[in-house]
Parts: C-alpha cells; structure tokens; sequence
C-alpha cells in the first residue's frame, strides 16, 4: 500500500492542500451560513469546465482544453459579484441562490452530455484527484499558501466582520469589502479546487471538516484546528484506503470524512450527558 | 453642553422612502437619551443614521469630530453560531485600535478583564457566550462597547426577551455606568415603561412626529395622550412612572 501511496505522492500532497485550504475557509462557510453558496460556486466553477472542454471539443477555442480553470474562474467570479452584492427585492437571498445552483448544474450536464472531450465526464463528477501532477500541486500551493497566510493574518477582521457585521460597521470597517473580497477568495479556491477535485470533493472539504470542528471545540482556535485535522485525516486515510481497495478517491475521503463528523457527534452527546 | 450628534430639519428613511420628517434633535455630551417609540416609528432609522450606515434624505445630521461609539447591538442580530468565549467577544471592542493584521496584547486583554469587571462579570472571562444567560450575554455586549473607551455609548433593544430581573439589572447597571464615568449614553427602546424611569431625556418618536424633552416634560398625561392619539394615563408609584392605556368604550385596551 506504501509503494502505491509514493506512488501518487503529488496527488496525495495535492489533495492535502486542497483540504486544508477548504476545511479553513469552510469554518466561516458554515459560521456565515451560506453552505448553499459554497454548493452553487462549485456548480458555477464546474459549469465554467463544462463550457471549456464543449468550446475545445468543437474546435471554438482549442486552448480551453489545457486550460479549462480560465473560463472556470471567470464563471466563478462572476457568480461571486452576484453573492456579494446587496440583496433587494421580493425574492430571498438562499432562493436566489438556489436558481444559480440549478441553473448551473443543469447547463454543466448539458455541455458535459455534448462535450467531445471524455474527460470532463471524470472531472465534473468526481474530479481526477490522483492525477494531481508536480506542477498542478506546485499551482495548488501558489493560490493556497497566500489564502491560508491571508487567513492568519487577517483572522481577526475576517472573525468580527463574519460575526457582528453591524457593530464591526460601527468601528469602522467597511464590511461589504471584507464580505466581496472573502467571496473572491472562496471563488478562486473553489475554481482552482474544483478543476482537480471535482464538485462533490470540494463542497465535502468545505462542510464536513468545519462540522466535525463546531462539533468538538469550544472556541474558534479549536475549531479551526479540529476542521484543519478532521481535513488532513480524511484525505490521508482516504488515499490510503482507496488505493489498495481500488475505490474511487474523492468518495473515499468524503466517506472518511462523514465518519469523522458521526463520530464527534457522538463524541459530544457523550460529553454532554457527562 | 457639547453636540455629539445634531439632526437639523432632517429626513430619514430607505433608498425613497421617507420614514421620518422634519426631525430634529441634539445628542447631548453626558446626555442619557432614551428615544422611544413603537415598533415601525423610525427609531432604528434614527440609528443608523448617526451611526453611518444610512445618508439623511433631506437636512442635515452632524456628528462631532473623533466621537467614538460603543454599540450594543440588538441580541437576535448576534449569532449564536459562532464558539465564543466571553473575553474573546469583548476583545472584538479593541480591533480597530490594535490596528490591521495585529495580534490583541496583554494589555488589550488587561483591558478586556476590565470591562468584565465594570460589568460585573469578571468571573465568565474564559466561558462559552453560548451557555450565558440573556442578561449575562447582554453585560458582555456592553463590556465590548466600554473596552473601546467610546464618548457614546449606544444601546439597541438593550432588554429585549429579557425577563423582569435581567430587565431591571441592565437598566439599572446602564444608568450606574452613566454615573459614575458620566459616559453619553443613547438608549434606543419600544418599551417606554422600561426606560423612562432611568434616562434622563426622551426623543419619542411615533407615525408622523417626534417630541424630544426632558422625562418630566415628555411623560406627562397631556403629551403621551396626543402623541399616541389614545387616552394614555401617567401614574406613579414609588418614584416610578407607569404608562397606562385607558380602556375605550369599547372595552378595548389599546396598549
């Protein structure tokens, strides 16, 4: 099992990045309440893929085929503004979400289902994590390694403009700035991500991990520690077990990571009943 | 006295929509301001519009220069999600003094204990919010507006789902706060029975207009009566102001 774990170890590093910069990010997913918004981003990202390899496939833009993240990121962020922006009118702000979620989903299968190139199939399902390649982590990293710094370094404005929006206005912070530029860098994430991991992978590390966090801490440290540890267990384990067991990845890890989050559920009726 | 916050002839109110007119009032230093009104007047237009994050529609607001607000947010908007500890909430009231990317230091958190104990609550420092009762988590608000030494201190719905006793504790903890460091203190409340008996000035504000005076000039049977448009009858006992609705011929209580 060793030898064929060093022998995906790019795909394994790869995977280990995208779940520690999603398990982080996903903390405030979930605190902020738009777990939706996390599930249509990757929808978007994916239908940016879709669109990429339909355009390479009838010979449209031949490029897109290498570089199907560009009109991913854009789909992407375009969608971002929409999130971001000021919510008026008679429709609610999750169903607004809910018409771009299936929207987008809806226009990714249809391109996928006319799209010449076969492997987008593999990608907007359950993405290609284990073909993760030296280069493909070293890209990984170049956009995660400035997210996680980010997110230390900005722990505490991104804490208060997530948690108190009215009185973080009150001292001044301008937190629609704070909440458009938090999207972009869950927009770029999710895109970046999306394109190796596939939607399922993705929307798992940005949940699962910050539930099994909520579930076991008491405080935002823990939680952000216990999310970044159930993370990095589920895509250990999941690669570990996938391999020998010849089981897909990404369901392995998103399994592994389901049982983490049964498990501090458990763990916590145990220490309350206690 | 000094104006911290002056509303001349001003209209406020949403995008078009005018929700107050001709309003004009001056937010006193070492004023304790109740402005009250029912549910829908405009009180939390009032608030957001000196706190900034509305324009006036017409006339004109001023604010004086440097003043600093402590606010106290309504306890709904606050989300019960988030796994706080106390200090860590209080320390959220020093952000923007410690500056952007910066660590809170020890002495940012020797001021945060502070506060707790200005509030009383020195002993909950490294508990969750979350298993805080409502008055216990409403000290730990106003905590976080002190620990930024504001000149302003702004209290939305301070007892809101608030039983008697946390009621009274609140109130009577603001009013001592007022007090003894003489702190500007705007309370912002539907409730008038509640507040009355310790701001020293109301704004009342309802449908269509406002009166702003002292409690003595504001509560009285005469001024209530016309400004709600019903029979209101202002009765006291033991020091305490008491605002009833008469009963109509109908027999139905109006408030």
């Amino acid at each position: 099992m060793l030898d064929a774990v060093l022998l995906f170890r790019d795909a394994l590093y790869g995977s280990l990045i995208i779940a520690v910069t999603c398990a982080l990010l996903g903390v405030y997913v979930v605190l902020r309440r738009i777990v939706f918004v996390g599930a249509a981003l990757a929808q978007v990202s994916s239908a940016g893929i879709a669109l990429a390899y339909w355009l390479a496939g009838h010979g449209i833009v031949a490029g897109f085929a290498q570089h199907p993240e560009a009109l991913s990121l854009a789909a992407t962020l375009a969608s971002v503004a929409f999130f971001a922006g000021a919510v008026r009118g008679p429709i609610p702000p999750d169903a607004r979400i809910g018409v771009w979620y299936a929207a987008a989903a809806a226009a990714g299968i249809l391109l996928i289902a006319k799209s010449a190139v076969g492997e987008a199939h593999d990608i907007f399902l359950q993405g290609n994590i284990l073909g993760i390649t030296r280069a493909d982590t070293m890209e990984l990293l170049l956009v995660s390694a400035p997210v996680i710094a980010g997110q230390v370094f900005f722990a505490k404005e991104l804490l208060f403009t997530s948690y108190d929006r009215e009185t973080a206005r009150t001292l001044g912070y301008r937190v629609r700035l704070w909440d458009l530029g938090f999207y972009l860098v869950l927009g770029v994430v999710i895109s970046i991500s999306m394109q190796f991991a596939g939607v399922l992978l993705v929307f798992n590390f940005l949940v699962l991990p910050a539930v099994t966090g909520l579930l076991l801490a008491n405080g935002m440290t823990g939680t952000l520690l216990y999310a970044l540890g159930a993370a990095l267990l589920a895509a250990v384990a999941g690669f570990a077990l996938s391999i020998p067991f010849d089981l897909p990845t990404g369901p392995t890890m998103i399994g592994v990571s389901a049982v983490l989050v049964m498990l501090a559920w458990l763990v916590r009726r145990v220490q309350r009943r206690g | 006295m000094t104006a911290l916050v002056s509303f001349r002839d001003a209209t406020l109110g949403y995008g078009q929509h005018a929700i107050l007119r001709g309003f004009s009032l001056d937010i006193l230093d070492h004023d304790f301001l109740g402005i009250v009104g029912p549910n829908g007047a405009g009180k939390t237009t009032i608030l957001r519009t000196f706190l900034g994050s509305l324009k006036p529609l017409a006339g004109t607001v001023t604010i004086a220069p440097g003043l600093r607000y402590g606010y106290v947010p309504q306890r709904d908007p606050v989300d019960s999600l988030f796994p706080l500890r106390v200090l860590e909430v209080v320390l959220m009231g020093r952000y923007d003094r410690i500056g952007l990317g910066r660590r809170p230091s020890a002495a940012d958190r020797d001021l945060a204990r502070a506060a707790l104990e200005r509030v009383g609550i020195p002993h909950l420092a490294d508990r969750s919010l979350n298993a805080l009762s409502g008055g216990q988590r409403q000290r730990t608000m106003i905590a976080r507006a002190l620990v930024g030494e504001p000149n302003l201190l702004v209290l939305d719905e301070p007892t809101n789902g608030m039983d008697l006793v946390a009621t009274t504790q609140i109130l009577g903890l603001v009013r001592d706060l007022h007090e003894r460091t003489g702190i500007t203190v705007v309370m912002v409340s539907h409730a008038l029975n509640e507040v009355a008996n310790y701001v020293e000035r109301i704004a009342l504000v309802h449908e269509g207009g406002h009166t702003v005076g002292t409690v003595d000039e504001v509560m009285t049977q005469q001024s209530l009566s016309a400004m709600y448009g019903i029979p209101v009858e202002v009765s006291s006992f033991d020091g305490h102001r008491i605002v009833v609705a008469q009963r109509t011929r109908e027999g139905n209580r109006h408030a």
